[in-house]
């Protein structure tokens, strides 16, 4: 299965991409300025007004993206009723799944676990997309659900450095049509 | 007949910049250089062995999965500590001339951070030692048969050592700093901010004193955990809870490594303006920034946990609004205040203060990759794969590597009094910039498709990533070799010109101005004539401060009732938790005694004992802390009670070491020393 890039990938990249050009551009508009010369005063008056409008700017997006964020958190909440719930243990260098299937549409909660040292539940669709990942650490249990619409293939791979064979520690689920 | 100016640094520096750049001595610039050259050296072997890394993702070379991870744990640890030792040395150089350091504890630094290096480098290369620099709790103990247990030993020592070479040169730095500001609120300008000094401290001085205080917690937090691991090298039974172990993991290896850059901060404030002729002033605003940075530097490891699930919901809500909240003192107060210090100042453009300026571009850059993992839904998405790889690579070379470049040159350049030609300039930083992005560009488009980080075979199909990242890579180490060969040539014209330096003359009859040599002893004061600061104070004054300590010694007592004793064997935990209480029992008495004035009187001004003692006191007991150990003692109950002593007999001598590292230093180290065996209860089991 070879990979692929998912739509919030892409649109964090994107995102990532024109701020970064944003700021480089900030950056060589001031280097060119730097070569002439401004009065202190001046550069001093503009720029703290500048200053004072640049930390409400990141305060404002700060508190619409930390919060938005909020509304969108992984982590599994509430009882089990409803969900099938799906044993994820890792160990070196071995993904074990019990159940290793289940139908389209079913609502799945992973509770992932370790039997050795820290491992990660790298998540991806048949189409190879990243779904996400959950730490498997041993004496813990991290709950993760998720409701699997697309059937076939899920891919498993480790998302902890956990020794030799991280890179080819695999395992695999699958969605029923 | 002639007038003589101050030393004329207009041959590199802004012509403005004489005004408010005292020379560089003798001792900074060999402290400077020092500890500048053997991070940079050893950042560079450490960069090769990345490149081979990165040739063997790409299939190019065909490196064992063995050798790889040995390499990537090696480089994690060496650029860390290679980042940590030049940055060192940079703010030594900027900070001695406002803050008499001392030289003996630099070096001593120096040779505990050498010794750690070379110790993770015999684990690693002869042991064959590959856990990753992150070594999480208890990953080290399931080699699969590639490493023995005498490597995972020596790893940790080697920690420690880094570690605690760090942390000398932070209790230099807080207590000089604090002795010359008036404590702590006046070297982390409080007292200004309050309206009650009316001059702040230079910006280099509130940032060294955040670093200072943060490099000692993140230290003692690292020295908790890695005596628990070399414990458990030698006693199999002891065990880690995996989550609080990773906690203190983390909150040690980001902590170190976010450090060096604002370490570099401190250097930037100073270095900065010699190129734009405009000295950098404190403001308000600037010491609520760093106070902000004060909580942000040590809040911000937390976001590796964010798929730990099981790490408190609150814990991670208060994490992602740290993480967000680091970014607002380093875009409003540094950065940005940076770019308003050079705009329109006819910026002086020399390797170094092109460097300089192309450092705080890479800090804002890779900060915004930061802030972009930061957030939990998105971290969701990318945590552990090579975005992650990518962000930090971005400001960790193209701002810390990339500052501690210009540091060199900066020091070079002026005493070589003339900089690298135009042409080698823009081929070195073109170089940087092209090579340098467009390696860490390539993990961040990586890193959205998913793949992981850590993988010495890349997943199908995605090698290709790597043998574009390795090319601009190649790119980018050709720019380091070409700044090494223009290094090499002003370092050259530096030493032929190491007995004298050229001054500013003013004719007194024509008033034309000329360069004219005299000796460098003539303008540069000897270290010996700087007379030593005086000692802080001891840690307990007041009638009510000797009062809250008694307090404490007698809840101590209460660790060793039979009683508690007893309740204590429950589990591990209980047990380390009453040896805790041992050592606090015994720390707050010698605290109480070193205070007293007749017994300080007695014990003398020794600041180097002192400083040997709460290092070394604290971890020693924790290495005593395992069953192996203990339990044969626990058979006989006098052995018994003589171990629980020896436990308040380690806090004691604590104590009393602190008291000799005067008034804040020592309450801070004390402190800490108390929380590294409540640390140590709580991550093993």
């Amino acid at each position: 299965m070879n990979l692929h890039y998912g739509d919030p990938q892409i649109a964090i990249g994107v995102t990532f991409a024109v701020l970064a050009v944003l700021l480089a551009s900030a950056f060589v508009v001031v280097a060119i300025q730097a070569g002439s010369e401004d009065s202190e005063d001046r550069v001093h008056r503009v720029g703290y007004w500048l200053r004072k409008r640049w930390l409400a700017l990141l305060l404002v997006i700060g508190m619409v993206v930390v919060g938005i964020s909020f509304f969108d958190l992984p982590y599994a909440t509430g009882g089990t009723s409803g969900r099938t719930v799906v044993t994820v243990t890792g160990g070196q260098f071995f993904w074990t799944l019990q159940p290793d299937q289940v139908a389209a549409g079913t609502h799945v909660r992973f509770d992932v676990s370790s039997v050795d040292v820290n491992h990660g539940f790298g998540f991806y669709d048949p189409q190879g997309h990243l779904i996400g990942s959950v730490q498997a650490m041993p004496g813990y249990h991290n709950e993760l659900d998720l409701t699997l619409q697309r059937p076939g293939v899920y891919r498993i791979r480790c998302f902890e450095f956990c020794g030799l064979h991280h890179s080819t520690m695999d395992g695999r689920f699958t969605v029923r049509r | 007949m002639s007038v003589a100016n101050p030393p004329a640094p207009s041959a590199v520096l802004h012509a403005h910049a004489a005004a408010f750049t005292p020379p560089a001595r003798m001792i900074e610039r060999r402290i400077g250089l020092l500890f500048a050259a053997t991070g940079l050296g050893l950042i560079a072997v450490m960069g090769v062995l990345g490149l081979i890394m990165r040739l063997t993702q790409a299939t190019v070379i065909g490196l064992s999965e063995a050798w790889f991870y040995r390499l990537l744990t090696l480089h994690g640890v060496g650029m860390i500590t290679g980042a940590l030792l030049a940055m060192m040395g940079a703010l030594w150089y900027v900070l001695n001339s406002t803050v008499p350091l001392r030289p003996g504890r630099m070096m001593a630094a120096y040779h505990l951070t050498g010794v750690g290096a070379a110790l993770v480098l015999v684990a690693t290369l002869i042991g064959g030692f590959g856990a990753s620099w992150t070594f999480l709790p208890p990953l080290p103990f399931y080699s699969a048969g590639q490493w023995p247990v005498w490597s995972e030993s020596v790893f940790f020592a080697g920690n420690l050592l880094v570690g605690s070479g760090f942390c000398v040169f932070c209790v230099d730095v807080l207590e000089q700093a604090t002795t010359r500001y008036g404590g702590l609120s006046g070297a982390l300008g409080w007292r200004y901010l309050r309206g009650r000094d009316q001059e702040a401290p230079p910006p280099q001085v509130i940032a060294g004193t955040v670093v200072a205080i943060d490099g000692l917690i993140a230290s003692a937090v690292g020295a908790t955990i890695l005596t628990g691991l070399l414990g458990r090298t030698y006693d199999h039974a002891v065990g880690f809870d995996a989550l609080v172990a990773k906690n203190l993991v983390y909150f040690f290896g980001h902590s170190m490594a976010n450090l060096a850059i604002y370490l570099g901060a401190g250097v930037v404030y100073v270095i900065m303006p010699r190129y734009a002729g405009r000295p950098y002033r404190t403001s308000k605003a600037f010491v609520a920034g760093w106070t902000g940075s004060l909580i942000f530097i040590v809040t911000g490891y937390s976001h590796h946990l964010y798929m730990d699930f099981v790490q408190p919901s609150w814990a991670q809500v208060v994490s992602e609004i740290t993480s967000y909240g680091a970014l607002l003192p380093v875009a409003v107060i540094t950065i940005y205040s940076m770019t308003m210090l050079v705009w329109g100042s006819h910026y002086r453009w020399t390797l170094a203060s092109t460097l300089f300026y192309v450092g705080l571009g890479g800090w804002a850059i890779g900060g915004v990759g930061a802030v972009i993992d930061s957030l939990i839904p998105f971290n969701f998405r990318l945590h552990n794969t090579v975005w992650v790889v990518a962000h930090f690579h971005t400001y960790e070379l193209l701002s810390v590597v990339v500052w501690i470049l210009a540091f060199l040159a900066h020091v070079i350049e002026r005493d070589a009094a003339r900089t690298a030609s135009r042409a080698a300039r823009a081929w070195i930083v073109g170089l940087i910039l092209v090579g340098g992005y467009g390696f860490t560009g390539t993990w961040f488009v990586a890193g959205a498709l998913g793949i992981p980080r850590r993988y010495a075979i890349q997943p199908a199909g995605t090698s290709g990533y790597s043998v574009v990242g390795a090319s601009f890579a190649l790119l980018l180490a050709l720019g380091f070799l070409l700044y090494f060969v223009q290094i090499g040539s002003l370092a050259r014209t530096a030493w032929s010109r190491r007995h004298f330096v050229l001054v500013d003359h003013t004719d007194s009859w024509t008033g034309g101005h000329y360069e004219a040599r005299i000796s460098r002893a003539e303008v540069e004061p000897a270290v010996a004539e700087r007379p030593e600061q005086p000692r802080s104070g001891l840690p307990l004054t007041t009638p009510a401060e000797f009062g809250f300590a008694v307090a404490a010694c007698v809840v101590g007592l209460a660790a060793f009732f039979p009683q508690i004793v007893d309740a204590a064997e429950v589990s591990n935990r209980y047990h380390h938790l009453d040896h805790a209480g041992h050592f606090f029992f015994g720390a707050m008495l010698g605290l109480l005694l070193g205070s007293l004035p007749r017994i300080s009187r007695r014990l003398g001004d020794r600041p180097a004992l002192g400083l040997v003692a709460v290092l070394v006191a604290p971890a020693t007991m924790m290495l005593l802390m395992v069953p192996r150990i203990y339990e044969p003692l626990e058979a006989d109950p006098f052995q018994h009670a003589l171990f629980h002593v020896a436990m308040a007999g380690f806090g004691l001598a604590t104590g009393l070491g602190a008291t000799r590292l005067g008034l804040v230093t020592g309450r801070v180290m004390l402190i800490l020393a108390v929380g590294m065996p409540l640390m140590f209860a709580a991550a093993l089991k």
